[in-house]
């Protein structure tokens, strides 16, 4: 037993085993308990007992079914993060083959945050946010939009026009794909899911999506546009009955208008 | 895996098929909040998914790697959480809307259920102080000493309880290693 280790106390060695397992210490009994057992084998071996009946805890919680909004939020993340990350390769290797042209980076408060655009050119309008009394005339107007990249290659940050007071929300769109970012939103409401539209043009019908949302706790979420961003003149987002609607039954609380 | 860390979309969404109902279900019995709830799996996963490379095969399977970090996520959730949002009562009929669907049962499935009544029985067999405090640790997130807190006794008794708790556990569960009580 080594005696040395930070988190020996009263109890004598071991005694952290139970409480680490289960995910019970301090943060700084935890990073002390690492550091010990390190160093003593008494205490590996009884953290390899106990841990295996810890790993073994969350199945006594009741089953319950993931929400279907929750995996699109998540794969939409994880779509994004795939097609950035792909991005980033491709604008790697093309920055590899000019070097010397140097780099612009998009503000740092767009979605795309710490994505690198290169190129130049950026044109921006907005229109203040509406008040929900507007909500049902909701006029479509384009807000702002950053073309943060030039050349052809970069994204573009679009600032959408969101009817709901303290919310925002901005479309990223990278290589023919767009993605949603809200903030401040509430919630849909009971028995209701964000559904995103996109139209081809400003008078055509809304296209339904199969991109439906919930939004944190804390109003945010992160959507991906199904399908290639090209030719979508409008992303638009409405609050419908849970599993969404072919047509959109409210006006829409979110209009970003591509073009 | 091996595609997970490619950075395959659709090897990810696999793991998040196998596993998501667990992790939401261990994140809601910790959060008892929905929305907090989506907010850690969320979390979790995205973490999991950045983080993919760094999953070891020789510390446990996918699926323990996946709850031990939702747990991890949910712990630190409720810890951010003020005193008087820890008084939240659960969302009341959650449970029957997000009741896991009868459907029909792969045999991985049914060794699930099988799993998850032997540990919630063996949770069950154990004295109501020894149990309390691993519920208290393990599902509420709360440290000893803020356990010990709680329940009005010293935390040398509290870290005893768990140990003990949990050795008994291993026991009923037909593990033979016996748990070195010399430590």
């Amino acid at each position: 037993m080594n005696a040395d280790g930070p988190h020996i106390d009263a109890e004598g060695c071991g005694g952290n085993a139970a409480p680490y397992v289960l995910g019970a210490l301090t943060d700084e009994e935890h990073e002390a308990f690492l550091v010990h057992i390190e160093s003593c084998a008494v205490c590996r071996e009884e953290v390899a007992a106990l841990q295996i009946v810890a790993q073994a805890l969350p199945v006594a919680a009741p089953q319950l079914s993931a929400p279907p909004e929750l995996k699109r939020r998540v794969m939409s993340s994880v779509r994004e993060d795939a097609h950035r990350r792909h991005a980033e390769r491709v604008a790697s290797s093309r920055t590899s083959s000019s070097e010397g042209e140097g780099e612009r980076r998009a503000p740092a408060w767009s979605a795309g945050g710490s994505r690198a655009s290169a190129g130049a050119g950026a044109w921006l309008r907005w229109r203040p946010n509406l008040a929900v009394g507007a909500l049902a005339a909701c006029v479509i107007a384009l807000a702002v939009v950053v073309l943060a990249s030039g050349g052809g290659g970069g994204t573009r940050v679009i600032r959408a026009q969101v009817t709901l007071p303290r919310a925002s929300a901005s479309l990223s769109v990278s290589d023919g794909q767009a993605q949603l970012n809200v903030a401040g939103m509430p919630q849909a409401g009971a028995g209701r899911v964000y559904e995103v539209w996109t139209k081809s043009s400003p008078s055509g019908q809304p296209r339904p999506t199969d991109a439906l949302f919930t939004v944190s706790a804390g109003g945010a979420a992160t959507v991906g546009v199904p399908g290639s961003a090209r030719g979508v003149r409008e992303v638009l987002v409405t609050s419908e009955p849970l599993g969404g609607s072919r047509v959109p039954t409210r006006a829409p609380v979110i209009v970003a208008r591509v073009s | 895996m091996q595609l997970v860390y490619r950075g395959q979309a659709l090897a990810f969404e696999v793991i998040y098929d196998r596993h998501s109902d667990a992790a939401f279900s261990l994140a809601f019995r910790m959060c008892a909040q929905r929305a907090l709830a989506e907010d850690v799996v969320q979390e979790a996963f995205l973490s999991l998914w950045r983080s993919g490379a760094r999953y070891d095969r020789s510390r446990g399977s996918v699926r323990t790697w996946v709850l031990g970090t939702v747990h991890n996520r949910a712990i630190d959730a409720l810890r951010r959480r003020t005193a008087r949002d820890r008084g939240l009562v659960a969302e009341e009929g959650i449970e029957e809307r997000l009741a896991a669907p009868e459907r029909e049962r792969t045999e991985i499935e049914f060794a699930r259920r099988d799993e998850a009544r032997e540990i919630r029985d063996a949770l069950d067999q154990l004295p109501g102080e020894q149990s309390r405090v691993i519920e208290l640790a393990y599902f509420g997130g709360l440290t000893h000493v803020e356990i010990a807190s709680m329940l009005d006794a010293p935390v040398g008794t509290i870290k005893g309880r768990m140990r003990l708790g949990l050795a008994k556990m291993r026991m009923t569960l037909g593990d033979p290693t016996e748990v070195c009580n010399e430590c």
